[in-house]
């Protein structure tokens, strides 16, 4: 199985993420995370979807079949090591009276996460990171008691000299 | 002070400009647009827009089938004949889902089509209001594109994206969902129509890039046994000069699609047949023995590839074609050809060295015999009572020189009429390939009469297929047009018979009719007809057919139990292909 991460630019457009996944859910593949936002330009979404595959001819096929649709600018598809990318985790931490108490300069320096909200009797821990970095500390955090655990899809930019905005057919963008 | 106002208001602005409502605009649209005809039926959520109809009955002929299916179907007739964009016009819930089947069909043969759909008031919408239902949703995957219209300002620049849409680049169906209040409300500027659409997501590329064209040319210079596969984007693309010039210099044999049918006449030297599961034995069988495939216009649809995994992997292959998406899609090319089939051929002709092929083509033949001595003559040429379903196809050929339309439905009927009707006039098939839609055969030739109404339009169907949108003799007893209609009667679901005769030990499950008489509907409609089960009375029957100048159906009561073939079995190699 291969990850395969897709920059999907498109306009704005209501409906669009159903016209988007439909075309995933025709050929039985299963979106591993999705994140949606605007871009430097305006009136432009992009799409970050992460699928996992064997099969390299289908992950191609895929995008062919995504960028004909009508209000697609441009798909691009990525490997791991040709993207920087990150995911956002929050950990909702329990910390009762006479529980361990949590080794917050740990999580801070050797785990690079952070507390970002302090409650009466629990802590909001933010973890961003790759999906591996972020399982490593989910691990780690377990000693405590996990009241709720959470991810964001992957956001990825690829590493390419130019922005990939910059790829989208020729118009008057407007740079928000 | 307020009356005031609005009165001073009124005697500042000299003339005050009426703003159309969202229906005018509608109408407004169509005749800006050139649209000449609508199949539709009114319905509660498209009434305004029925109502905006009235009034432009001298710009736009509005034509009232007979339920929704058929005017979906019709749509696709008429596009089919004009290469425009058919318009069907239903109102919201059970009238739109009605056409949900056309929409399909015309996705999946690159049928331009515009569809106009009532829906519920806008602050009626997700209350599971009356005849509510999600149709943008329901429509998503089997349209090109679809899109709600809550504002009445909005239509004119969505219908002349509609239009644009449906037609350019690989055609298709286009939904716009138009709720009751846009229809309602009335536009705040003034109707401003602009066929002209630039959409910056959306530039299907029409000429081909040179390198594409220099490695094509090349692989075809190189070629000791080229073939080439023509489909329906060299209907859809106008490129009868074209192609014809390509083979004439060339010398490459040509086989042709089920929806590519009547791009090359059958009397062209280079014609060697059809391809696909019940396509010719030669045009099949030497898949296996070319070395290069130019596909123009054609996107190697099972029906026609068999089994993938033995399908011309010995040939190279060149594949010409509008949608980037078919590149690569279930044959590998090796040099691909992006851009419009006509604009395609045009620039390679320069490219392309002069050749004959003569005895490449001469192969071919060898195997025409062998399939004419073993399945033509049993089918035409036979001793038997009863008539069967190729010699009734080949006598019309006959009759009409190859140069009537002939729109089929889905079946037996629908393989012969491909296998003997020799046809000599461009874009003379109207049939439903890749959807294999029961029902469509009826409405579609009405409306491709109504496309092109100085052809002579036969529908061919099977007696299943033509009681599915039976009700469509209504509509086209009251247009009055002089459709032809065949029914090919055998008491059967012929081809799933067959199929269960061949691959399911004779068990034949729900195949067998108990069939009304079909002449007497035909007659309550107001359409006259007859039946005949005499072979000696064929001639004379269809000659009635033809003659008439008015609507005519024809039963033809045929042999029960007739097998189609060649036949490929499905998922086996086209090499494989059975002549009985």
């Amino acid at each position: 199985m291969t990850t395969y991460t897709l920059s999907i630019f498109t306009t704005n457009t209501i409906g669009l993420l159903n016209r988007i996944t439909i075309i995933f859910t025709r050929r039985r593949l299963n979106i591993e995370s999705l994140t949606v936002c605007e871009t430097e330009r305006k009136g432009v979404s992009r799409f970050t979807i992460v699928i996992r595959h064997e099969d390299r001819d289908a992950v191609e096929k895929l995008v062919r079949q995504i960028r004909k649709v009508v209000d697609v600018l441009a798909v691009f598809g990525y490997l791991d090591h040709e993207i920087v990318f990150n995911e956002i985790a929050l950990f909702k931490i329990a910390t009762p009276l006479g529980g361990t108490p949590l080794d917050i300069k740990e999580i801070n320096l050797d785990w690079n996460a952070k507390v970002v909200h302090w409650g009466l009797d629990y802590v909001v821990i933010e973890k961003n990171g790759t999906e591996v970095e972020i399982a490593e500390f989910y691990q780690y955090i377990k000693n405590w008691d996990i009241l709720e655990y959470l991810k964001s899809g992957r956001v990825a930019v690829g590493k390419t000299e130019k922005g990939l905005v910059e790829y989208l057919p020729e118009s008057d963008w407007e740079t928000v | 002070m307020a009356n005031t106002q609005t009165m001073t208001a009124g005697v500042i602005a000299p003339k005050t400009e009426k703003f159309l409502t969202g229906a005018q605009a509608i109408m407004e649209s169509l005749v800006a647009q050139g649209v000449d005809t609508i199949f539709g039926y009114p319905g509660g959520a498209i009434m305004p827009t029925y109502d905006a109809l009235y009034d432009y009955q001298d710009q736009l002929k509005h034509i009232l089938v007979r339920h929704e299916q058929g005017a979906g179907h019709a749509a696709q007739g008429y596009a089919r004949m004009t290469n425009r964009a058919g318009v069907a016009m239903v109102t919201s819930g059970p009238g739109a889902t009605n056409l949900m089947t056309p929409i399909a069909d015309a996705m999946l043969d690159s049928t331009p089509m515009v569809c106009l759909v009532g829906q519920v008031k806008s602050n009626l919408l997700g209350t599971d209001a009356f005849q509510e239902c999600d149709i943008i949703g329901v429509s998503m995957p089997i349209t090109k594109w679809n899109y709600q219209v809550v504002d009445a300002n909005e239509i004119p620049e969505i219908m002349a994206k509609a239009f644009y849409l449906a037609e350019s680049g690989r055609p298709g169906p286009v939904l716009i969902d138009i709720t009751r209040t846009a229809q309602t409300d009335l536009m705040t500027k003034p109707f401003k129509y602009d066929k002209h659409v630039e959409l910056v997501s959306y530039r299907p590329r029409l000429i081909p890039k040179t390198s594409h064209l220099e490695a094509a040319a090349k692989l075809i210079n190189a070629a000791k046994k080229p073939y080439i596969f023509a489909g329906h984007g060299v209907l859809i693309s106008q490129a009868q000069e074209e192609l014809d010039a390509f083979l004439r210099k060339t010398g490459i044999p040509v086989a042709t699609t089920l929806l590519g049918m009547s791009c090359v006449p059958f009397e062209h030297p280079n014609y060697v047949g059809w391809l696909g599961m019940h396509g010719n034995y030669g045009a099949n069988v030497l898949t296996d023995e070319c070395d290069l495939v130019i596909a123009v216009g054609m996107r190697f649809d099972d029906r026609v590839t068999g089994d993938l995994s033995k399908f011309i992997t010995q040939a190279k292959v060149v594949h010409i074609e509008i949608d980037p998406a078919e590149i690569n899609k279930n044959v590998k090319a090796n040099a691909p050809v992006v851009g419009d089939a006509k604009e395609a051929l045009k620039a390679l002709l320069p490219l392309v060295n002069q050749a004959n092929h003569t005895e490449w083509r001469d192969t071919f033949k060898k195997y025409d015999e062998e399939e004419f001595e073993k399945i033509t003559t049993r089918d035409v040429y036979h001793d038997g009572d009863k008539i069967r379903m190729g010699e009734a196809v080949t006598m019309l050929s006959k009759k009409t020189n190859g140069n009537a339309v002939t729109v089929t439905d889905v079946g037996q009927h629908q393989m012969v009429t491909n296998r003997y009707y020799q046809y000599n006039t461009w874009n003379s098939l109207v049939t439903s390939g890749g959807a294999g839609t029961m029902g469509f055969a009826l409405p579609a030739a009405f409306g491709a009469k109504v496309g092109a109404p100085d052809r002579e339009v036969i529908a061919i169907i099977g007696d299943g297929g033509f009681q599915m949108t039976i009700q469509e003799l209504g509509t086209i007893a009251q247009s009055g047009l002089p459709v032809k209609i065949i029914i090919l009667n055998n008491n059967f679901l012929g081809m799933v018979r067959q199929w269960q005769q061949l691959f399911f030990e004779k068990r034949y499950s729900f195949v067998e009719l108990q069939n009304p008489d079909f002449i007497a509907i035909s007659k309550g409609f107001g359409i006259d007809g007859h039946k005949v089960e005499d072979r000696a009375e064929l001639s004379a029957s269809l000659d009635k057919l033809l003659a008439s100048d008015k609507p005519y159906l024809l039963e033809i009561v045929c042999e029960k139990e007739e097998n189609v073939f060649p036949m490929v079995p499905a998922g086996g190699s086209v090499a494989m292909i059975r002549l009985e």
